[in-house]
């Protein structure tokens, strides 16, 4: 049975109203946190390349939202509102993309391998489908050690026709690992659209194959995505083994800064950007009578506002010497 | 345009050079090849050749001064060309690694004119160095050993110069060699340095020396042809053969001889030998009482002292006595200075100074120089009487033969006497056969009484 | 001392770490009661049980993952590639993620693993399972490369390997396995980087790895008997490597033949060859570095071709020989 916010306590225990009310802020933050790098990258102001996320808000702040500090995620190279979502502070992600020492990587990773390992956040991973078999060791840790965490591995609609995905989806089910595999299905692999690429109509049945639940998701709608990962946290918790969710949604963007987006139609951009997911998670707030138009408009700007300190932040802080090129190769 | 005249590099180590003398004056022309100037380094002695013809317009190095390596000294050009009065700065034309100099142990020329055109042959050396095909193992043992690469034949592939035929070239005739190798190879005659060693670093082994007896006897069986050792004429044998040659060119030599009798000198050595021995650490030789005699005897004939020098006969104020000294690639005649001022002590220390200095190629320069007549000893050999040849530009040399008894007939009686033949060679340009004659008689009888020179 | 094998030095490093480490566990195809395809693991899932000594399916990739994760998060995993070909199916997990993790992510995290995997020709086994791909993962960054070639060294180097805090690729050798020598009984550690000098001469330097140091020190005393004086090294790692004993060597001997069972071309051979040109060694060279390779070709099926692929001892005498101009 589905959960509906409306409905009085129905909504996942764990998560209190002012963390639900926290949560819009935080779908804020990895909003314009993209925003200001797409800006960036524009201006010139940064290098390298990203990947972002505008418009996936809901998934990446619904599933991290269940999670404990203990527990763990995988990212992707579409990484940054994971990231935000699983704690991580946008002084620092943004410091790591203008490579200062203040960066989570100090400077060494980029927006494609931010990590956090001390929050959780096992990495981003520049490589499809790269994250997948990692979250399944990380999980083999936790059932081998007898530690309650569990371990999401986000991930997109291509990488579920990589070797990898199947090899490490089928080993979380063999050995029941305490692991949700969570594919945020953004239409498209780079250019390349599910329709093209895929056979069937949800990557969700795929789970099938292996032996364990496949759930199909609106990946726009945060509360939906709440429920689903609530169904497939206690799963895992309870030593069932593992999840595959499917949670549907569009990327606004390109697929990274030189995109001209021939692969696909302004209609349909117009059609996903109506299923804004932050909009349609302050109506649902507001229905709720959790906060006010006037709160959200000052929670919006106090997100915008904490971009702008991370961007001061970031451009105050000290570059790395070419002394540290060779440190940290080895422990 | 006027043509600099540099300072040579001569050895990897060398960063200055000191003008010894100069050849040639302001104006004088010069040939291309014609000694220039003589400088000495940190380890030779040379004299640096012309590579330009024209005339000397400019000396900026008096004698005794040191000029850096590279430095113009000086400057060649046509008469009347004008130069600066004062040199012009060093330029960095730093040698390269392997611009050296051969300094094996024999290059010692005082007294010869065996000097090197410097700078050409070392330009040439650097240009041919660099194609040499040698290791770097190579390569760094001849840097070390200011070897010129070129100078070694390499025993590897397309004749890539090894560690081992530099080590060879260096050690001139070190021969790695078993004991048991080296033995056949005398039992057989064979000449190690033609022998190709397998063993390690090349050393010589016994199968190595007979396979090599074999094949020569494969080969005379078969080949007619001399096979016989080459050495090439280079270094000191270079300078000897160059100076011997030029010597019986130019010089009509004309050589007596003449029968000594050595009782009394011998009575004297016998006599003197533990007292100098005592005062000194060295002991008499006849070639001291000799060169005493001679010493003492030449201040009566200015002409047999002499010098030719051009078309000019230089009588010279000194005696200065040059001894011929057999060292292992040559011979080099060191000067014992106004010998004639010199007792018997002095004299014995002082020969055998030099005599030690010369085989160990360790003579100064001024050492070597300045003698005004030359003995030549070759008593500790069968030899009685030779002819030998004038050291120029002496006019006259005195060869001594050994001591032995002979027959004499004295007194109208035969009596048995140790006697020694001495062979006069001179210039008969500066000396005709009367005076030389009267020389060589005066000698004998003061040898023959020698208790005279102390009178 | 006991005799024991190459292959239950391995075993026994492994078991030791594991009686006394319970993050320390196996995972790979077939080494549960089938005891690894050549039975290295053999009595281990009896002693440490199904959860410690995990049998996988075959399924490399997501293996090498699991295994990267769970060093991430605090195991020791050892990873048993079957055949060090099958790496070829298992490297974006140990290229991409392995080698990369604690430097992309600015020194923060550490991937304590081993992959331990049989290498090299010889058992007939053909183009696809007898490959030497060691310089592969030579070239990244960040993994630690060893290849042992006694029974002695495997055990120690394997100690320090699974003590070490990166991923370390452990080749060993198929035909070393039956192989023996001394080997204590306890626990000890070979310092990974340290090479070995298996041999002592002075005329001609071999650095040989893996079961070319056996043919190293056959050679080497078939030249005694010539009067060649061979040294024998043994780098042991090759990541990290220890340049200061071959240079040592080298300027000592003044020649030197690299030779490995890999590929000559692109081989780790070239390595240490331009390693030691750089080097002070170079003014002490006399005579070019020579290369023994394995050929240009995919290893053939046929016993003498086979044969033929791989440097033998001949080659490597001739090999010396030439150095010393001597052919």
């Amino acid at each position: 049975m589905k959960l509906k916010l409306t409905e009085e306590k129905l909504l996942a225990p764990k998560i209190s109203n002012e963390k639900l009310v926290g949560l819009y802020k935080q779908m804020w933050l990895i909003r314009y946190f993209d925003e200001k790098v797409d800006e960036f990258f524009a201006k010139g102001m940064i290098h390298g390349t990203t990947h972002l996320a505008v418009g996936q808000e809901a998934s990446a702040s619904g599933v991290c939202a269940l999670l404990d500090i203990d527990d763990k995620i995988t990212s992707t190279h579409r990484g940054h509102g994971h990231c935000i979502a699983k704690g991580a502070t946008a002084d620092k992600m943004m410091a790591e993309l203008f490579g200062r020492t203040t960066g989570y990587c100090k400077g060494k990773g980029g927006s494609m391998h931010i990590a956090d390992v001390d929050m959780g956040n096992l990495g981003a991973n520049g490589i499809v489908a790269g994250g997948i078999p990692l979250a399944v060791g990380s999980a083999l840790t936790a059932k081998m050690k007898n530690l309650n965490y569990v371990t999401v591995c986000f991930f997109g609609d291509g990488a579920t026709n990589e070797g990898s995905f199947h090899e490490a989806v089928n080993l979380a089910s063999i050995w029941d690992l305490p692991v949700i595999f969570v594919c945020e299905n953004n239409q498209y692999g780079m250019s390349g659209s599910v329709k093209e690429m895929i056979n069937v109509d949800d990557i969700a049945t795929r789970a099938k194959a292996y032996g364990i639940p496949g759930v199909v998701a609106d990946g726009n709608d945060i509360i939906e995505i709440m429920n689903v990962t609530d169904d497939a946290i206690k799963r895992a918790r309870r030593g069932d083994g593992p999840t595959l969710i499917e949670a549907k949604t569009y990327r606004w963007k390109g697929h990274s800064k030189s995109d001209a987006k021939k692969y696909r139609t302004r209609e349909e951009e117009k059609e996903w950007r109506a299923k804004d997911p932050i909009k349609r998670y302050k109506q649902v707030l507001i229905d709720a009578g959790l906060f006010t138009e006037e709160t959200a408009e000052e929670l919006r700007l106090a997100a915008k506002k904490e971009i702008e300190d991370a961007v001061k932040f970031s451009e105050e802080s000290p570059m790395p010497t070419l002394d540290d090129l060779l440190t940290d190769v080895y422990a | 345009m006027a043509k600099e005249v540099f300072m040579p590099k001569l050895s990897s180590t060398m960063a200055v050079g000191t003008v010894l003398q100069w050849f040639k004056e302001e104006g004088d022309s010069v040939e291309v090849g014609e000694p220039l100037f003589e400088i000495m380094t940190d380890k030779i002695n040379i004299e640096v050749e012309s590579y330009e013809e024209g005339i000397l317009l400019k000396r900026y190095y008096d004698v005794d001064d040191e000029a850096p390596v590279n430095a113009v000294v000086g400057y060649i050009g046509e008469a009347g060309e004008e130069v600066s009065d004062t040199p012009p700065e060093v330029v960095g034309r730093e040698s390269g690694e392997d611009e050296t100099m051969d300094s094996s142990p024999t290059r010692n020329d005082a007294d010869s004119n065996s000097g090197v055109t410097a700078k050409e042959e070392i330009e040439e050396v650097v240009d041919n160095d660099r194609r040499v095909r040698a290791t770097p193992a190579a390569r760094r043992i001849a840097h070390e050993n200011n070897v010129v690469l070129s100078m070694v034949s390499g025993s590897g592939p397309k004749g890539r110069v090894h560690e081992l035929d530099v080590m060879t070239y260096v050690n001139g005739n070190k021969i790695f060699v078993t004991p048991l190798a080296e033995k056949i190879a005398k039992g057989n005659g064979v000449n190690l340095r033609q022998v190709t060693g397998t063993g390690p670093r090349g050393k010589i082994e016994k199968a190595d020396v007979l396979a090599f007896v074999e094949s020569q006897e494969a080969r005379s069986s078969s080949n007619t042809h001399a096979t016989g050792e080459r050495v090439k004429l280079k270094g000191l044998r270079k300078a000897v053969a160059d100076k011997m040659m030029d010597s019986v060119r130019t010089i009509p030599h004309v050589t007596l001889t003449s029968d000594v009798d050595m009782t009394k000198a011998m009575e004297l050595r016998k006599a003197l030998l533990p007292i100098i021995e005592r005062q000194t650490g060295y002991r008499l030789s006849y070639t001291e009482i000799i060169m005493k005699t001679v010493a003492y005897v030449l201040e009566n004939h200015p002409k047999v002292n002499a010098s030719v020098v051009g078309d000019e006969i230089v009588m010279n104020n000194e005696v200065n006595i040059g001894l011929a000294v057999a060292v292992k690639n040559g011979l080099i005649v060191p000067s014992v200075k106004q010998a004639n001022q010199k007792g018997l002590a002095e004299l014995t220390e002082t020969s055998k100074t030099l005599g030690a200095k010369a085989r160990d190629n360790r003579l100064t320069p001024d050492e070597m120089r300045g003698s005004t007549f030359t003995i030549s000893n070759l008593g500790m050999y069968a030899v009685d009487g030779f002819t030998p040849i004038i050291n120029p530009p002496e006019t006259a040399i005195l060869g001594v033969g050994r001591i032995v008894e002979k027959p004499v007939v004295a007194n109208g009686s035969v009596v048995i006497l140790p006697m020694m033949v001495l062979s006069l060679s001179f210039d008969h340009r500066a000396i005709d056969g009367a005076p030389a004659a009267a020389f060589l008689t005066e000698l004998k009888e003061s040898l023959e009484d020698p208790y005279s020179l102390l009178v | 001392m006991r005799e024991i094998t190459y292959l239950e030095a391995v075993r026994e490093a492994m078991s030791l770490e594991m009686r006394k480490n319970k993050d320390v566990f196996i995972l790979g195809e077939d080494i549960g009661v089938y005891g690894g395809a050549f039975g290295v693991t053999r009595g281990m899932i009896e002693e440490f049980g199904p959860e410690r000594v995990r049998n996988t399916p075959i399924s490399e990739a997501g293996i090498a993952g699991a295994a990267v994760g769970s060093a991430l998060t605090g195991m020791r995993p050892i990873l048993e590639l079957q055949f060090s070909d099958f790496i070829t199916i298992a490297l974006d997990q140990i290229v991409n993620q392995a080698a990369k993790i604690r430097y992309m992510y600015g020194g923060k995290g550490k991937v304590p693993m081993v992959v331990r995997t049989p290498s090299g020709s010889g058992t007939g086994a053909a183009a696809q399972h007898s490959q030497s791909l060691e310089a592969w993962v030579t070239h990244i960054p960040g993994l630690k490369v060893v290849q042992p070639s006694t029974a002695y060294d495997a055990k120690g180097l394997l100690k320090a390997a699974m003590d070490d805090d990166n991923p370390v690729i452990f080749y060993e050798h198929k035909l070393l396995y039956k192989t023996s020598s001394d080997v204590p009984e306890e626990a000890y550690s070979l310092p990974l980087g340290k090479a070995d000098v298996k041999r002592e001469g002075s005329d001609v330097t071999i650095v040989a790895t893996a079961i070319m140091v056996h043919r190293a020190l056959e050679a080497a005393a078939e030249l005694e008997k010539e009067g060649i004086s061979i040294e024998v090294i043994d780098p042991c790692t090759l990541v990290p490597l220890d340049e200061e004993t071959i240079i040592k060597s080298v300027v000592k001997t003044g020649r030197v033949v690299v030779v490995h069972e890999a590929v000559k071309r692109g081989g780790y051979g070239g390595e240490i060859a331009s390693m030691i040109a750089e080097s002070e060694a170079f003014d002490y060279l006399d005579a070019p570095i020579k290369r023994l390779g394995g050929a240009p070709s995919p290893v053939p099926y046929h016993p003498d071709l086979e044969k033929a692929h791989a440097p033998q001892v001949s080659n490597i005498i001739q090999a010396a020989k030439e150095t010393l101009n001597k052919v």
